[in-house]
């Protein structure tokens, strides 16, 4: 008699405490964002703090959303993924729940750092260089276990998702490390390798392309994995998956010099961004037409998966968000809306009207999967929904029209030649649209709290379902 | 107008219009049970609707100028104002068809009616509220326009995900997605208005800019 190999299972107790440290931070980060926008119409709310200032506290929210809310979320959804299509449980799980609680530490005390003061000055990685390195540690261990679950996995296809989350691991480790490297100078203090207008360049290098692979490649493995699960329907077109996948990582990372027109690098390395920029418009729009065309043979599941909604709204904002970068990287355009709320506007079509909402959505479905049970409440969850969609429209608009009032306000001049306005005046005309972004900021925060305590009350007392690894049909089998 | 019988080529009264502002539920049920013909429904209704927001923004950019946040108002030459406001109305009327004629190609992917009678009367219904509320150019101040045009935006949002269903028959969730593609369309024409906007002022047409 044979003995019966006892069934492998899948590591998912990891995945319910990402999503709950992605929730948490999402309530902190964004909390802290509501607080900056009532700090830019009530200059007071500092309460002489140098903590509670804005310039301690931006930083706060913009690394609590992106490292503490997008990437706990993108490990999540990465662990849960590559396991399902790999066919194996996670490589080196202990490894994998050191990234996990390391990753969270990175977060908290980092935060903290930044609140204390300590800034690197670089945006986007204004962590000092303690946190440098232990970010490129956690980075290598997390690396370490994607690959080797893949290396490891059973079934010989690598499926499209864990190509984007792949392309994630790789390209944010090739630019934190080069962008972070330094010279220590004390405990929390250090000097650039760069200066000037290299420092510049690597910079944003760095910045355009974390916005690229960390919040449009990481989500786009998330959307690629979790829009064909929730709509039970296959990717409409898999070859325009991978085709959209190799333009895009050929011509995003080419696209920072955009951040830098009419700045002190050269000329064509400005328009070389600019025609990269708009390059890209190809390989995102052949993606968001593969959502939508995928989506929409799926329509029955609106009746019963509120979840589906955010997905598919996401893509509209994923559509507007990566138009709007291009046309905003045209020089002509950017003359007028470079420095200005405009670009505030953008960024948030892109952070509310895509990354939340796509990992709203995922976070609605993965829930009550993990633990086996029904959400907790669909109406809270439709409340979100259009709590979501109205915050982040209102956002939009309010930037649009702060945004051009600015650029164009900013660079009227009179018949002699000489700036019509007074740059302090144009400011505080701005009151009443950063009101309208406050007002906002606040609908969204309300949807968020209303999902932590939604997801709260579906996975609270339930530990995580026993998920065996199913057998892989032969003709898909390695070896 | 003519009389309201259905079928292929039929007319729509222009009080079917009115009332799609105040019981848009039952306008566009009666919407549904016709094929109105496209040239119609354009020059019918829609015409006189995209005209409201050009003559108000030139009204009120002549007379009051345009406070962008500033104490003093941007007047602009009475020729540029009116060149502005020919080219407002035409990209008003290129949205509009580009907009009917995207509707109707997504019909196919989404079990909709095809008729570009229905689906140009539709986006008219739709984008109504804002024509009407476009009396806030008369005050060409931003912030009135913000404060007046967010809510009425958000007003045509809820008609579009309302109209589409009834009118195009499809199911509501099909209509849903339908609407949502739409939305994806509308918020890249609404942010190409501001590039295209942007390039021309650079460009030298509208206020002086230092550039």
């Amino acid at each position: 008699m044979t003995e019966v190999a006892p069934a492998k299972v899948y590591h998912d107790t990891i995945v319910i405490r990402l999503i709950q440290y992605s929730v948490i931070w999402a309530l902190v980060a964004m909390l802290g964002g509501v607080w900056l926008a009532a700090e830019l119409v009530w200059p007071g709310l500092d309460f002489g703090q140098s903590w509670l200032s804005y310039g301690r506290l931006r930083p706060l929210h913009t690394n609590g959303v992106i490292f503490g809310f997008g990437v706990s979320a993108l490990m999540a959804t990465a662990f849960y993924s590559v396991q399902r299509t790999c066919h194996v449980p996670l490589f080196l799980p202990r490894l994998a729940w050191f990234c996990c609680h390391a990753w969270q530490l990175i977060v908290l005390l980092g935060g903290l750092s930044l609140l204390a003061g300590h800034n690197a000055g670089k945006e986007y990685a204004e962590l000092e260089w303690p946190f440098d390195i232990a970010i490129a540690v956690v980075w290598v261990c997390f690396a370490v276990v994607f690959f080797g679950t893949i290396a490891t996995r059973k079934i010989r296809p690598i499926y499209i998702s864990n190509w984007f989350y792949g392309a994630l691991i790789i390209v944010i480790a090739m630019l934190h490390i080069v962008n972070s490297l330094a010279v220590p100078v004390g405990p929390m203090r250090s000097y650039s390798l760069f200066a000037g207008a290299q420092d510049a360049v690597v910079q944003w290098w760095y910045g355009h392309n974390a916005v690229g692979f960390l919040l449009t490649g990481g989500f786009l493995g998330m959307l690629y994995y979790f829009l064909p699960k929730q709509s039970g329907r296959p990717i409409w077109s898999y070859r325009l998956s991978v085709l959209a996948f190799w333009a895009f990582v050929y011509s995003y990372i080419w696209a920072g010099p955009h951040h830098l027109h009419y700045n002190s690098v050269p000329d064509w390395v400005q328009t070389l961004g600019m025609v990269m920029s708009i390059v890209l418009l190809a390989p995102s729009w052949a993606t968001m037409v593969n959502g939508i065309m995928t989506v929409s043979s799926a329509w029955e599941k609106l009746r019963t998966d509120p979840a589906l909604k955010f997905i598919v709204l996401s893509l509209a904002f994923y559509g507007l968000a990566t138009f709007e970068g291009p046309m905003m990287s045209i020089r002509s355009v950017n003359v007028v809306s470079h420095f200005t709320d405009w670009t505030i506007g953008h960024v948030h079509s892109g952070a509310l009207g895509w990354n939340a909402m796509i990992t709203y959505g995922t976070f609605y479905f993965m829930a009550p999967r993990l633990v086996g049970a029904e959400l907790y409440s669909r109406r809270l969850a439709n409340a979100h929904f259009w709590l979501a969609l109205a915050g982040t429209m209102l956002y939009i608009v309010a930037m649009w029209a702060a945004g051009v009032s600015q650029g164009l306000l900013w660079l009227s001049v009179d018949e002699i030649g000489e700036l019509s306005f007074d740059f302090k005046d144009i400011m505080a005309s701005m009151n009443p649209y950063y009101i309208l972004r406050l007002v906002a900021g606040l609908i969204f925060l309300t949807g968020t709290f209303l999902m932590a305590y939604n997801l709260y009350m579906t996975v609270r007392g339930r530990p995580a379902q026993r998920a065996t690894v199913p057998a892989v049909a032969p003709a898909y089998g390695v070896g | 107008m003519s009389a309201s019988v259905g079928g292929v080529g039929s007319t729509i009264h222009s009080h079917l219009f009115f009332r799609s502002l105040y019981q848009p539920a039952a306008a566009f049920g009666e919407l549904s049970r016709r094929e109105p013909a496209p040239l119609g429904v354009f020059f019918g209704h829609s015409l006189w609707l995209l005209l409201l927001p050009p003559v108000f923004a030139y009204v009120g950019g002549a007379n009051l100028g345009w406070r962008l946040g500033a104490e003093q108002p941007l007047l602009l030459p009475p020729n540029e104002l009116l060149l502005i406001s020919v080219g407002y109305f035409l990209t008003l009327v290129f949205g509009l068809f580009s907009t009917a004629l995207i509707s109707r190609w997504m019909a196919a992917t989404y079990g909709a009616n095809a008729s570009l009678g229905r689906h140009l009367a539709l986006i008219t219904m739709v984008g109504e509220p804002l024509a009407v509320a476009s009396a806030a150019h008369l005050f060409p101040n931003v912030l009135v326009q913000v404060l007046v045009l967010i809510p009425t935006l958000i007003w045509s949002m809820n008609l579009l995900y309302r109209g589409i269903p009834i009118v195009l028959e499809t199911p509501p969730e099909r209509g849903m997605l339908m609407a949502s593609s739409l939305v994806a369309w509308l918020l890249v024409a609404a942010v190409s208005l501001l590039g295209i906007s942007m390039s021309l002022w650079v460009l030298g047409v509208g206020p002086l800019l230092g550039v």
